[in-house]
């Protein structure tokens, strides 16, 4: 009779247990940039199947996201935690919409391998206001099979832009319809993931980070624009490229009929996916002098708004973003690239050497950190897209390049 | 009932009507006006600043200005073609057969698909590599290799205007339709029996009688091309150089790319000053033509 009472009593208690534990579990809201939302979704995917309180994502369309975030801000109307694009990290801290997690993270000894270019991007005024999250970053794309018609080295990477001006020649030289190199002329986003890093690269610093700075400085700048410059009178890029506004960034490498271009690390299981016949390598985008090399570090972070209403939650989920099991069976295990760089040399890598290379220009990246970042760059109508259609298509380098000096530093005194 | 009662119950009658625009169309253009004399920005900010963004429109914007005669020229363009044209079509079908009705139907299809839908349909059909459109071009011979639309201004109006006029030319047509067929068909037979030709009869008798239809129409037309947006953010992105910007597309670059909310909504009221003038002007114009 006595055991029967002690083990009904513990049922009972693990009964209640089990109810308090579900009724204590609670929904962590997150709302996540839709171009970085499948990759999210796979950390989401593995620390839901693990926890009691779950997270739900909210996808939000890219161009809405700012928007939603600053007016979603200003109403107390946030989610606990954001996975949005990196750049926007200063406009964001400086606004006093995100939340100090200075204390925690410093604590956290994965965050310590965290790629420099996110902690760069995530700290204002010495507080740390995000991690890493959604790792994306600039390649050099070439097509092995078109080098290979044009009798150059089909598994050698340009190594300089004058190397990839000559290759570019040679590709163009077999005709039909076939350009040697691609960019979108007309897209101020994809500019500064492409060509930028081999500006970078060849020492220039390219956006004042506050009002007094100077833009575009160092030789850089201006070697880049006159090589491009002459490989699009050289007919070495497609004409449609001076009017593609982005569409086309990546569509027109799938054609097979380009021999050069930038692109993002997305584009190895893109690739792989859409055109699996497509013989491909990806490298780190050259400077003009050998050994140079760079890549802008893009894609997305995680924040936690002032007015997240289970902060302490958010920040358990951030802490184990970074984690070994999150950022290897999350991220590498799906081909995406961990944000702690020394975690590139991982067992599912080990067949795809490509993505090894995305990791290593991830360590390597910049982040520009700037205010006023859509005024200087995004905006369609940017001193950075003035200066790059103005230099390449129209031919003033020095004029292009100057006008837009003013026009960034006249920004960056707002 | 007297005079006053009667007053009364057309206000009470009126009311949900007057409440609804009350609500969604003074309070926000209110609001509005008082979010121009502001620095209102998407991440902070909000004090008063008087006549600032006001003073920098008319003395620190050269872009407004330019966007705004761009806007122009594509609405002083693309009026007349939808106006000539969709009368044109109207005429044409104005008849009541099966045949007829079908064509109606097909030249109105496209008026129920979304803008933005079919200006990125357009956009692909203009594509240097793949576009159908410049294919058919190079096919019959019209051009000598695919055109590379929107590097030139020239060729990406002309490329906007092609978009939209095959979008909306149907919504003209069926206004004029209706227009033509409610002319008397007596006034209709008596100038025939008079001797009037075809061309006499439209200019001399539908074209008067239809008068309210086409004010109306040119009225619609005009204004929703002063608000273009859609087709060129898709279809230009506002290239080359920035010569493709609209006037919303520049307060849309202002308010919501460089987040400035408070010089947005300035532009946006200078905008709508200069539109409710140019229609104020074309109505009294069209109103004077009209008793003449």
């Amino acid at each position: 009779m006595k055991l029967r009472l002690i083990s009904s009593a513990l049922a009972l208690a693990l009964a209640a247990s089990a109810v308090s534990s579900a009724a204590m579990a609670t929904d962590i809201q997150m709302w996540v940039r839709a171009s970085g939302a499948t990759a999210a979704q796979h950390l989401i995917d593995l620390w839901n199947a693990s926890h009691d309180d779950k997270v739900v994502a909210t996808v939000i369309p890219d161009n809405q996201m700012v928007t939603k975030l600053a007016t979603g801000s200003q109403a107390g109307d946030v989610p606990d935690m954001v996975s949005f694009d990196l750049i926007y990290m200063p406009d964001f801290m400086k606004a006093g919409f995100l939340k100090d997690i200075t204390a925690e993270m410093t604590a956290d000894p994965n965050y310590a391998g965290v790629a420099q270019a996110y902690k760069d991007i995530a700290t204002y005024d010495g507080k740390i206001y995000g991690a890493g999250f959604t790792p994306d970053v600039s390649v050099l794309l070439w097509n092995k099979d078109l080098f290979k018609a044009a009798g150059l080295d089909p598994d050698k990477a340009p190594a300089t832009l004058a190397e990839i001006h000559e290759d570019a020649k040679k590709i163009t030289a077999l005709g039909n319809d076939t350009y040697g190199y691609y960019f979108s002329g007309s897209c101020p986003g994809c500019n500064i993931f492409v060509t930028s890093p081999m500006m970078v690269a060849a020492g220039s610093k390219l956006l004042p980070t506050k009002a007094g700075d100077d833009a575009l400085t160092g030789t850089g700048v201006k070697d880049v624009l006159t090589e491009m410059k002459a490989m699009w009178d050289e007919k070495l890029i497609p004409d449609s490229a001076q009017a593609d506004t982005g569409s086309n960034f990546f569509a027109t490498f799938e054609t097979g009929k380009i021999g050069i271009q930038g692109t993002g690390g997305f584009a190895i299981s893109a690739l792989k996916h859409d055109k699996p016949d497509l013989n491909f390598g990806i490298a780190i985008i050259p400077g003009t002098a050998a050994g140079q090399g760079s890549a802008f570090v893009g894609g997305d972070v995680i924040a936690i708004p002032t007015a997240s209403k289970n902060a302490d939650l958010a920040l358990k989920f951030i802490h184990w973003e970074l984690t070994d099991e999150a950022q290897l069976e999350g991220l590498a295990k799906n081909s995406i690239i961990p944000s702690r760089p020394a975690l590139a040399d991982n067992k599912y890598f080990k067949d795809e050497p490509r993505v090894v290379t995305t990791a290593q220009a991830l360590g390597k990246g910049f982040t520009p950190y700037t205010l006023h970042f859509n005024d200087m760059v995004n905006s369609d109508s940017s001193p950075w897209i003035q200066m790059i259609q103005t230099a390449i298509f129209d031919g003033d380098v020095d004029g292009a390049i100057s006008t837009a000096q003013e026009a960034m530093k006249a920004i960056a005194a707002q | 009932m007297n005079l006053k009662n009667r007053n009364l119950l057309g206000l009470i009658y009126m009311m949900p009507a007057l409440l609804f625009v009350a609500a969604f169309v003074l309070y926000p253009f209110g609001q509005l006006i008082h979010t121009s004399f502001t620095d209102t920005s998407l991440l902070g900010g909000g004090k008063w600043v008087g006549l600032a963004n006001y003073t920098k429109i008319f003395f620190g914007d050269p872009t407004f200005w330019k966007a705004l005669w761009f806007t122009v020229k594509y609405t002083l363009i693309i009026t007349p073609i939808l106006m000539i044209l969709g009368y044109l079509l109207a005429l044409l079908t104005a008849q009541n057969n099966r045949i007829l009705q079908f064509a109606r139907g097909v030249i109105f299809m496209p008026v129920v698909i979304g803008l933005g839908t079919s200006s990125l349909l357009w956009f692909w059909l203009f594509d240097q590599q793949v576009g159908l459109f410049d294919k058919a071009l190079v096919d019959l011979h019209i051009a000598s290799k695919m055109i590379v639309w929107f590097t030139n201004v020239d060729w990406a109006l002309a490329g906007v205007i092609i978009s939209v006029t095959w979008k909306v030319v149907g919504f003209g047509m069926i206004l004029f339709v209706a227009a033509i067929q409610s002319i008397s068909r007596e006034v209709s037979e008596a100038s025939m029996i008079d001797g009037a030709s075809y061309w006499q009869r439209v200019r001399l008798i539908y074209l008067p009688l239809t008068a309210r239809t086409v004010l109306l129409v040119t009225l619609i037309s005009a204004i929703g091309s002063m608000l273009a947006f859609e087709q060129l953010y898709i279809m230009t992105g506002g290239g080359p150089r920035g010569l493709t910007f609209t006037s919303v597309y520049w307060i849309y670059q202002n308010a919501f790319i460089k987040f400035q909310l408070g010089y947005g909504a300035a532009l946006s009221v200078v905008l709508t000053a200069i539109i409710m003038l140019a229609a104020a002007i074309q109505i009294a114009l069209t109103a004077r033509r009209a008793t003449q």
